[in-house]
């Protein structure tokens, strides 16, 4: 098992696909990372019916500024992975005709862009609460 | 010019499971990042309490929202562990207990997550009364 994970990730690095396999190596590792979230936050909103006084802890590791800066790395994941995962959808369900290497490149492209657009306004509220709760910035405190 | 030739398929647990990652991924972007937008962006953890969970769960629309929310995303991300495992586990037997492991993760984590959220609209219904 631990020489075919050797395989699989020597394999990623020297494999020359291009931007095509960065987008199917983003989508698989941005996947896990959300599904890793969400794991974790299902079970601690659970909380707030089997135990409300745990709910409380498990709020203020939410506050803390290291899970706040995953926060907006979470926001970055969900952004790709739902952009990345309609485009394939889109490949695979609707598009019937016009399947060039070029065009398949091309809309990976504007995923990336698209991706980075909507994030950064979302990144930007987030680093102001951020800055404002946890290092007083903008009068905050 | 390119010729097109279409061939049926038998359906097997493999391409529906296929279309199903595909199809849930529609279903997923309003409802993931409408949950993202509020509770992320806009409210953040900051303004997000132990009242504040309890309020919105008293909503029946909320509820149904979050269960929806729940199966959809914690099945499609489950089978997206299941099909790594797929990829990258070349023995037969790894390979099939690791797809119960998933399984056996996936009903329970999932009926703890639900149940916590029709728990609390029969907690409300209890109050109500």
């Amino acid at each position: 098992m631990l020489g075919s994970l050797r395989t699989s990730f020597t394999g990623y690095l020297t494999f020359r696909g291009g931007v095509g396999q960065v987008s199917f190596l983003l989508h698989r590792v941005t996947g896990l990372g959300i599904l890793f979230f969400l794991t974790i936050h299902i079970v601690d909103t659970a909380l707030v019916y089997f135990a409300p006084h745990l709910y409380e802890h498990a709020l203020e590791l939410y506050r803390s500024t290291p899970f706040m800066v995953g926060e907006i790395g979470l926001v970055f994941c969900v952004f790709f992975h739902g952009l990345n995962g309609l485009r394939i959808a889109n490949h695979d369900l609707f598009t019937t005709a016009g399947r060039e290497t070029a065009k398949f490149r091309q809309s990976i492209w504007a995923t990336f862009v698209i991706t980075i657009i909507l994030w950064i306004p979302a990144a930007s509220i987030m680093v102001y609460k951020l800055l404002h709760y946890n290092f007083g910035f903008f009068a905050g405190k | 010019m390119s010729i097109h030739r279409t061939v049926k398929i038998k359906q097997n647990y493999e391409s529906v499971a296929w279309k199903w990652m595909r199809y849930s991924a529609i279903i997923l972007i309003p409802l993931v990042w409408v949950h993202i937008l509020i509770q992320d962006i806009l409210v953040g953890p900051h303004h997000i309490t132990l009242d504040y969970v309890e309020k919105r769960w008293s909503m029946i629309g909320w509820q149904v929202y979050d269960i929806l929310l729940l199966s959809f995303a914690f099945a499609h991300g489950m089978n997206g562990l299941r099909q790594i495992i797929v990829d990258h586990i070349h023995s037969r037997r790894a390979r099939i207990i690791c797809g119960w492991l998933i399984f056996l993760a996936w009903v329970v984590i999932t009926l703890i997550g639900g149940f916590a959220i029709i728990g609390a609209a029969h907690k409300n219904l209890v109050a109500f009364n």
